[in-house]
């Protein structure tokens, strides 16, 4: 069976084509996905079907992306996001 | 062309129904493949070896699938999120996020079909990572063969926690207990109404079975009142109490676990017929809303029918009989069915919804959640997860500020502002004001709570570069 | 809908009665029981539901002309300050300054020429080249390369300024009573007598009109006359992004946009961050009545103009849109003063979209002429009677 692996924080995660990365993180035994931005709480998957934004993590560096909706895709890099999560700074050398 | 948004059990009804009687349907839905919440199993690729456990009726669900595939009439967008129905005197434009492309389509003839999500009840603790929704420890399940935990208790009320904890169980989750907030007692009176619906029956039965086989701890009149946090952060016990008629907790106990499915029931996803202004009411018995819909599933808006969870919670089987007849009914109007054929195809049709709203609605009754849930939460419990709003917080904005709805408790809290847009908080903060302020929510209250101009998140540059029809 | 509170024993006599529960109202309400009168407040919605429920909560001296606005905006602008130690803060005030940049020769000239005249007249204005914008606003768009800095600039959260203050006049006695729709205004010999509601009749010889956009109808059912129209408006609001953008900053094309007559659409860029963590972006202006579709064209033109400012917007998400009806007048100043026609009947309305800023000087002049006390300036450019006396004309 043709597995495909992708990053979470720099480890490598697998997973099975056509999983959540929420699924696929859950497997890998990682619940917490970000840390709200008010009082900086450990948050997971909660509706698991796109409805509560409660998994958001940062994906290629576009945060507020929803880890039980979104596919796993080969070499991805996921983060867990911290509040609002960081944005790059176009043109910053 | 009719159009229909929603690829569930109603959605797949209606565009095979329209579709095989000859109109061209274009068939709109979010998900990656078609099927909704019931039918979200991933496609068979022999990489888990405990299919068994989800088996159940997912034959069904694959053979409609199929047929969709095979009709040439129907064309699926799937991936395709519709953030925006915006309507006009003559057509309804349809605003689209396709594969993260902005799309834009008219459309003069409609079928909805959005379904529905989880019911959540705040209570302490239901915020630490580890608590889920039933729907969402099953779809991990089911489309991701996945297990939400090792040691799981099943909690909330309804039927449906039935073949979660039986399909958990049969995938090697221990479940440690099963937890009903509400007597099967309340059956009794509905009981020939049961008999009527031998199929249903016999699931549920086939339910329990798995359940005595597996020895699992089932108690009704219980509820977890609160979930606790271990030393990492994510859950480590829950705290279950018996509960009275009204949800008063009592006696209480602690069960270790690492996952929590806790749900009360399902809401319909409103925000598109929000969006259409479509006509839409609140059910007297537990105050849920849905589209209103005559004989033939139409709306209130010319051109425009709906099916499924969003006309009221019924269940995967009224959803496929509502979206047959919406289907009909749409083919009929563009003239692919002639009024004799119709009446034809209509009548079991209609003495089957029939039957199944009856059933539907002895469910609601035999389910119902009490006001007495409040009194589980904490000063410092988190009402709205999005905007980490508190039950004190709430509080004070009517006894210090002045707020007497939960519109105003929402602009001086922020409850419902959030990425969700109140999905998750709205009902329960409606319920919440209602009880502080003394001062009863009105049928428009809960209606707003799911007017959502924008359905879904979308990126600054995707609303910027879409094509523009209007 | 119902009062919360019970039924103070002036409730049937107060010395003031201000209809409109929004800020304006609110600041009202709390200047004149800072005087020491009695005041009731109605409303026929909850506090704050009506335009200050869709404001943004800009308290703005950059984007005033000089003339008797900015003396109004300046004041209310630490008005505002001074107001927020009284009644303990609460509402989210905060001075976080304002960036108007320009990307037009013309443009830069125009607004070099205005921050000098505003200077002149006591406002602070820096003007920032492409190195100091760049400092003030890292995500700024490198196609940018003038501005004027204006600290003075400040926000606030509208609904919370207003309920606080509210909060404020019942613990000194006053009162508000939500789902009192006015449905009359009786006169006699003296001026006005009572104001009828839905709720009961309510006796007082003073009644301040703070109904905003609804203003002309109070008016009219006092036998008076104002020309107080909606300008719709909408608002986009993003995913919490707030980190991305410390000022205020708009494209100075809003100012023109802000005094033009035009009917049709005119939108140019507002972008912010909150301190509830969104980031606003405003602001279109048009004149369609209170026509609320949600109009997809307009929010596509504010994306698109926010990002030209931001281009870092373009991956943040857009999770909701709204629309409000500014109150304004024909000549885009607000209505501060007494009813020509109407002894006791004080306007307080047609701030359009400066209502939030201005409120605590309106409230102030107000006062002081409810009172006879001396305004802190000449408030005739805002008189009521500027309206009946082209009515006459
Ligand atoms: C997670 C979950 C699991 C469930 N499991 C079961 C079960 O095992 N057994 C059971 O009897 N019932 C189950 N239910 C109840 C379920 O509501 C019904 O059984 C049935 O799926 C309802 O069918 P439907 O067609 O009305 O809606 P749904 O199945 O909910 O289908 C609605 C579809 O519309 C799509 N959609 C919604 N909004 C948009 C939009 N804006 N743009 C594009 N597409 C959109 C959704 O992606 C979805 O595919 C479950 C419900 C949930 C939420
Ligand atoms: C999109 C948008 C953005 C804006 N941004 C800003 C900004 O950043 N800064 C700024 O300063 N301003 C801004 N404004 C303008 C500002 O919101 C208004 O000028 C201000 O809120 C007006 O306040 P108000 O108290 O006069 O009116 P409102 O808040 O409208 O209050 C009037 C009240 O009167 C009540 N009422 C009406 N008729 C009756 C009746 N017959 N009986 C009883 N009660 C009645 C209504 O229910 C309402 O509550 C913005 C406006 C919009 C639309
Ligand atoms: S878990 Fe709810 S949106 Fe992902």
């Amino acid at each position: 069976m043709k597995k495909l692996t992708f990053f979470f924080d720099g480890i490598e995660v697998s997973a099975i084509p056509g999983q959540s990365i929420g699924a696929a993180l859950l497997e890998s035994g990682t619940k917490v996905l970000r840390s709200t931005r008010i009082e900086n709480k450990p948050r997971g998957m909660f509706c698991g079907i796109g409805v509560c934004f409660d998994c958001l993590v940062v994906i290629n560096g576009v945060p507020n992306q929803r880890a039980c909706l979104t596919e796993v895709a080969e070499a991805i890099q996921v983060i867990n996001q911290q509040g609002s999560g960081a944005y790059p700074i176009e043109g910053a050398s | 062309m009719i159009t229909i948004i929603g690829g569930g059990p109603a959605g797949l009804a209606a565009a095979l129904a329209a579709g095989e009687s000859g109109s061209k349907v274009l068939l709109i839905d979010s998900a990656p493949r078609l099927g909704g919440q019931y039918w979200r199993h991933l496609p068979e690729n022999g990489a888990w070896g405990k299919q068994e456990a989800i088996r159940h009726d997912f034959e069904k669900g694959n053979q409609l699938r199929q047929r969709v595939a095979q009709s040439v009439n129907i064309e699926v967008l799937s991936n395709a999120h519709v953030w925006r129905a915006s309507p006009h005197d003559e057509h309804i434009t349809l605003h689209l996020l396709v594969g993260g492309v902005g799309r834009t389509i008219d459309v003069k003839n409609l079928i909805l079909s959005t379904g529905a999500y989880d019911r959540s009840l705040p209570f302490p603790g239901w915020d630490i990572p580890g608590v889920m929704t039933p729907g969402g420890a099953q779809g991990l399940l089911k489309g991701n063969y996945v297990l939400p935990g090792k040691r799981i208790v099943v909690a909330g009320t309804g039927p449906f926690l039935l073949p979660v904890a039986a399909g958990l169980a049969e995938a090697g989750a221990e479940i440690v207990a099963l937890l009903d907030a509400n007597r099967l007692t309340r059956w009794i009176p509905k009981f020939h109404i049961v008999l009527a619906n031998r199929a249903k029956l016999r699931e549920g039965l086939g339910y329990f079975q798995t359940l005595a086989k597996y020895k699992i701890r089932q108690q009704r009149g219980s509820a977890v009142i609160q979930a606790n946090a271990g030393s990492d952060g994510t859950l480590e016990s829950v705290t279950i109490a018996t509960i009275g008629r009204n949800f008063r907790a009592k006696a209480q106990e602690i069960i270790k676990c690492d996952s929590l499915a806790v749900g009360w029931g399902f809401t319909a996803d409103l925000s598109l017929a929000s969006n259409l202004n479509l006509k839409q009411d609140v059910l007297e018995e537990d105050k849920s809303v849905f589209v209103t819909v005559d004989e033939m599933q139409r709306t209130s808006m010319q051109n425009v029918f709906a099916a499924g969870e969003i006309t009221g919670i019924g269940g995967h089987q009224l959803s496929l009989t509502e979206g047959k007849i919406a289907g009909f009914a749409a083919a009929a109007q563009f003239g692919h069915l002639t009024d004799v054929e119709l009446k034809g195809k209509l009548e079991p049709l209609l003495a089957q919804r029939k039957k199944e709203r009856k059933f539907a609605s002895a469910l609601i009754s035999s389910y119902p959640v009490k006001p007495g849930w409040q009194e589980w939460l904490a000063p410092d419990t988190c009402i709205c997860r999005c905007e980490e709003v508190t039950m004190e917080q709430i509080q004070d904005s009517i006894t210090e500020l002045g707020a007497t709805d939960a519109r105003t408790v929402k602009l001086f809290t922020r409850t419902g502002m959030g990425m969700c847009q109140g999905r998750i908080c709205g009902r329960a903060v409606i319920d919440i004001v209602g009880r502080e302020s003394g001062i009863n929510p009105t049928i428009q209250d809960y209606i707003s709570a799911s007017s959502r101009p924008i359905v879904t998140p979308l990126p600054l540059g995707i609303l910027e570069h879409a094509p523009h029809i209007e | 809908m119902s009062n919360l509170y019970g039924v103070p024993d002036f409730k049937s006599h107060p010395d003031a009665i201000v209809i409109g529960a929004g800020v304006v109202g609110a600041a009202c309400a709390l200047k004149l029981s800072g005087a020491g009168l009695k005041v009731l407040v109605l409303d026929r919605g909850p506090i704050a539901g009506g335009t200050t429920g869709a404001g943004e909560g800009n308290i703005l001296v950059s984007d005033k002309e000089p003339g008797a606005e900015l003396t109004l905006a300046m004041r209310s602008r630490n008005a505002w300050f001074e107001i927020s130690e009284e009644i303990g803060g609460g509402f989210e005030l905060e001075a976080k300054g304002g960036i108007v940049v320009s990307r037009s020769d013309n443009g830069k000239t125009a607004l070099r020429s205005l921050s000098r005249q505003q200077e002149v007249a006591g406002v602070e204005a820096i003007e920032v080249g492409s190195k100091e914008l760049r400092l003030l606003e890292p995500y700024l768009s490198h196609e940018v390369d003038y501005g004027i800095h204006y600290p003075g600039d400040a926000q606030c959260q509208p609904m919370l300024a207003a309920a606080r203050m509210l909060r404020i006049l019942r613990q000194r006695g006053g009162n508000v009573i939500s789902g009192a729709d006015v449905i009359a205004i009786n006169k006699d010999s003296v001026g006005v007598k009572s104001v009828l509601t839905n709720q009961g009749e309510f006796a007082t010889r003073i009644v301040v009109n703070a109904t905003g956009t609804w203003a002309g109808e109070i008016a009219q059912l006092a036998g008076s006359f104002l020309p107080i129209a909606p300008r719709r408006g909408f608002i986009l609001v993003t995913a919490p992004a707030a980190h991305l953008i410390s000022h205020k900053v708009y494209d100075s094309d809003y100012v023109a946009n802000v005094a033009s007559g035009d009917a049709d659409l005119q939108s140019s860029a507002v972008v912010e961050g909150t301190k509830s963590g969104t980031i606003l972006i405003g602001a279109s202006r048009e004149r369609v009545g209170f026509k609320s579709d949600l109009d997809i064209s307009i929010l596509r033109v504010l994306a698109a103009q926010a990002i030209s400012l931001f281009p870092v917007l373009r991956n943040v998400q857009l999770v909701r849109a709204y629309r409000g009806f500014r109150p304004y007048a024909p000549d885009h100043l607000p209505v501060i003063g007494q009813d020509p026609l109407v002894t006791g009947l004080w306007h307080a309305a047609g701030h359009e979209g400066a209502g939030i800023g201005l409120a605590p000087a309106t409230a102030e002049l107000i006062t002081s002429q409810v009172t006879a006390a001396t305004p802190f300036m000449d408030a005739s450019a805002f008189s009521p009677a500027r309206f009946t006396a082209v009515l006459a004309s």
